[in-house]
């Protein structure tokens, strides 16, 4: 009996958790069809609300990554060009003003006031523009003002903004101590104004210079990649989007020496320095054997005298004019070349200094007297000057009767001539930028009865210095006349990846006899002629002077009919001595010319630009390895190199 | 298979559902091992993933050092090679008042030989 009480209670307590775990496990069941049924629901008809749906998306965040612009290197390799950011730094003054205000808390907002005092003479130390005082003024009446951008400094470097972050306030970051630091990238130049024409450029729409020639090298390309958040509030590459590597730009480098360029630079300055006629002048340093240029220095004033030296356009290239009488050596070079003039002491009648049409024993014609001549005749009671002699001096007189007899009646061969020396036209150039010479044809329609003698000394074609530097390099290189250029190589992350090679622009622009024959003539020049002052220079020089009147504007003529003088006959000079060194052996050709304003004085190539050069020799000679003595035991001397 | 067959193996599953015993009755025990390696795989792929953006992270930050230091190399090249120049020598030399100045005569090389 007892025992089926017993079984009878275990079968209803068998029933009651049956009953419950039947009442669980359809609880169970119901709601999981009831979410089965919401999560078809959703798939089939829920849509979400435009304005939600970006938050349930996973944040992503396009990239780019900027190239950084490749450096513009000397020739060994010092940079004369380099990218960096530079930093400007502002300050939101109104940062955690409204709270303290809110809160009440006065404590607070005084604490702040003070710490941006401590800041202010920390910001005075460190740039030393402004006191303390007046920073101070600035942030608190900024806060005053409630000023959320307020400039404190401008193209600060990266460790000068490290610093600035560790100043009071701004220690705080920037939602309490208000810092706002915006980046820029900037291009460097160490050297500051040293052949910055050279180097160039490229601002917006401005560009210039090597910056610009060689933008696509020094550029880059630039690289994307997308980015996400990670749990951590990271911004980290998304894997499994697509990526651009960005490929940094590669360098450049030059033929430029910076040590020429910095002697040239500094000789050329200190002549026009002394002198507030001069407007501007121009250095070119070629080497002889390559044409490269190991110096091109470009400085001109402003407007007025006054104005601060600078490297304010590439006259070298632009600087188009007749170069008066360095173009003497192009009528030497040609007439000796031809055969016409076999000795450098050939003589010529010196019919008073004036130049008989169509050659020596023509009628005087219309070409303007040679004053020198008069003079020579006068001093030495000779009535016949050699080509030599001539040369000296520089007569015009001897040139354009040289060129109107041997070249009177066929003046196409001159014409030829001065093409072949590539002298009429812009070759291809490292800088874009070199302007066309005008060198007239017979079909020309302001050629007349002088022009031809008139070209032989050096007026009537209009060409830029560089043509002129690079014409005289080719007598240096026994009539090679090399292609100057400016890029040795572009490289990429130190490998060479591009060189460029010397080439020649006219393989023989005359025979090495001629070429010694001309050198012959530009040595006595200097012993004995015009460039005196060169004597003395280190290393033997040889090269002609030149000096040349420019022809005015009509702004500038003021009424005056004659096209080099003014009304009040002022006129516009330049200086010029151009040349190479050492004479026996060249190793560089060299070219300074001075520019003047308007003015009523005279300036000639033999004073101020062969002061230059001469200046610039010495320092080549003490500088360059090429020219280091030897000390062999016992106590001789002899030249390294040999 | 008739309509019936079926529908006594959903009241079959249904109550095996509601009884609790379905796993049993289908031996989901003999893929123990297999559920557990899904699991440890997915574990896996979680755990490596969160390592990724660790790395990734580090990654970031380091091409910033890079750049940091980048940017400080040029600075001071920049710095240095100013210093570097024959002017900038002079002036300096003048300034610290040292009569030394730039040669006037090139520097003579000693040989041995």
């Amino acid at each position: 009996m007892r025992e089926q009480s017993e079984i009878k209670d275990n079968i209803q307590n068998r029933d009651r958790i049956h009953v419950v775990m039947f009442f669980l496990s359809l609880l169970f069941m119901v709601l999981g069809g009831f979410i089965l049924a919401w999560i078809i629901k959703i798939q089939t008809t829920y849509t979400v609300d435009s304005s939600v749906i970006g938050l349930f998306r996973p944040v992503e965040q396009k990239h780019v990554d900027h190239p950084v612009r490749g450096r513009i290197l000397a020739t060994d390799g010092r940079p004369m060009a380099i990218s960096a950011p530079l930093y400007d730094i502002y300050m939101d003054c109104t940062v955690r003003k409204k709270d303290y205000e809110e809160e009440g808390k006065d404590s607070l907002e005084r604490a702040w006031r003070n710490k941006a005092r401590d800041l202010a003479r920390y910001l005075s130390i460190e740039f030393k523009d402004r006191s303390a005082d007046d920073y101070a003024n600035m942030i608190l009446n900024g806060r005053q003002k409630g000023s959320r951008y307020l400039r404190l400094q401008r193209n600060v470097d990266l460790s000068t903004i490290e610093r600035v972050k560790t100043f009071p306030l701004f220690k705080e970051g920037p939602y309490t101590g208000g810092i706002i630091v915006e980046e820029h990238e900037e291009r460097i130049y160490p050297y500051d104004s040293l052949a910055r024409r050279v180097i160039g450029y490229v601002k917006e729409q401005n560009r210039i210079g090597l910056e610009s020639s060689f933008d696509t090298e020094l550029h880059g390309t630039e690289g994307y990649e997308w980015r996400r958040v990670t749990d951590k509030k990271r911004w980290i590459r998304d894997l499994d989007s697509a990526a651009v590597k960005v490929q940094n730009g590669n360098d450049i480098r030059t033929t430029l020496n910076v040590d020429f360029q910095d002697i040239a630079d500094k000789a050329l300055r200190a002549q026009i320095n002394a002198n507030e006629d001069i407007r501007a002048g121009i250095c070119i340093i070629m080497e002889a054997k390559t044409g490269a240029i190991r110096a091109m220095v470009n400085l001109s004033r402003g407007a007025t005298p006054q104005t601060v030296l600078w490297e304010r356009e590439n006259l070298a290239l632009r600087e188009v004019g007749e170069q008066g009488s360095v173009m003497k050596t192009v009528t030497l070079l040609s007439v000796v070349e031809d055969g016409y003039v076999t000795s450098l002491e050939q003589t010529l009648p010196t019919n008073h200094g004036f130049v008989p049409k169509g050659g020596i024993k023509g009628k005087p014609s219309a070409y303007p007297h040679d004053a020198h001549i008069s003079d020579y005749e006068r001093e030495t009671g000779r009535h016949e000057i050699t080509v030599m002699h001539g040369f000296e001096i520089s007569s015009n007189y001897v040139f354009a009767t040289l060129a109107e007899t041997y070249y009177g009646k066929k003046p196409q061969e001159f014409i030829d001539h001065v093409y072949s020396y590539r002298l009429g036209e812009a070759f291809d150039f490292d800088i874009d930028g070199l302007r066309s010479p005008y060198v007239p044809r017979l079909d020309s329609p302001g050629w007349s009865s002088t022009t031809l003698g008139t070209m032989a000394y050096g007026y009537a074609m209009s060409v830029t210095p560089l043509h002129v530097a690079t014409f005289y390099n080719g007598i240096a290189n026994k009539g090679k006349m090399m292609k100057p250029y400016l890029v040795e190589s572009v490289e990429k992350d130190g490998k060479v990846i591009k060189k460029y090679e010397p080439s020649a622009l006219n393989a023989s622009i005359c025979s090495p006899a001629t070429a010694d024959t001309v050198t012959r003539a530009l040595r006595a020049v200097v012993n004995s002629g015009t460039a005196t002052r060169l004597r003395s220079a280190k290393l033997p020089v040889v090269g002609k002077t030149g000096t040349a009147q420019v022809v005015l504007t009509a702004e500038e003529r003021k009424g005056s009919i004659d096209p080099y003088h003014d009304i009040a006959g002022r006129k516009k000079n330049q200086g010029t001595f151009v040349g190479f060194f050492p004479a026996d052996n060249p190793k560089y050709t060299i070219m300074v010319t001075v520019y003047s304003y308007l003015s009523g004085k005279s300036f000639y190539g033999g004073t101020m630009p062969a002061l230059a050069v001469r200046d610039i020799v010495d320092r080549i000679y003490a500088l360059d390895e090429e020219w280091r003595p030897c000390l062999r035991p016992g106590g001789t001397y002899e030249n390294a190199n040999e | 298979m008739s309509i019936k067959t079926v529908w006594h193996a959903i009241r079959n599953t249904l109550r095996a559902i509601r009884s609790g015993e379905l796993l049993l009755r289908i031996r989901a025990d003999k893929y123990y091992m297999h559920i557990m390696y899904l699991f440890l795989l997915m574990w896996m792929t979680i755990l490596l993933s969160l390592q990724v953006d660790k790395t990734l992270a580090r990654v970031g930050d380091n091409k910033a050092a890079l750049e940091r230091l980048r940017i400080h190399h040029a600075e001071k090249e920049a710095a240095l090679v100013k210093l570097h120049s024959a002017s900038a020598a002079e002036i300096r030399l003048r300034e610290l008042g040292s009569e030394a100045a730039l040669p006037n005569e090139p520097a003579s090389v000693i040989k041995k030989k």
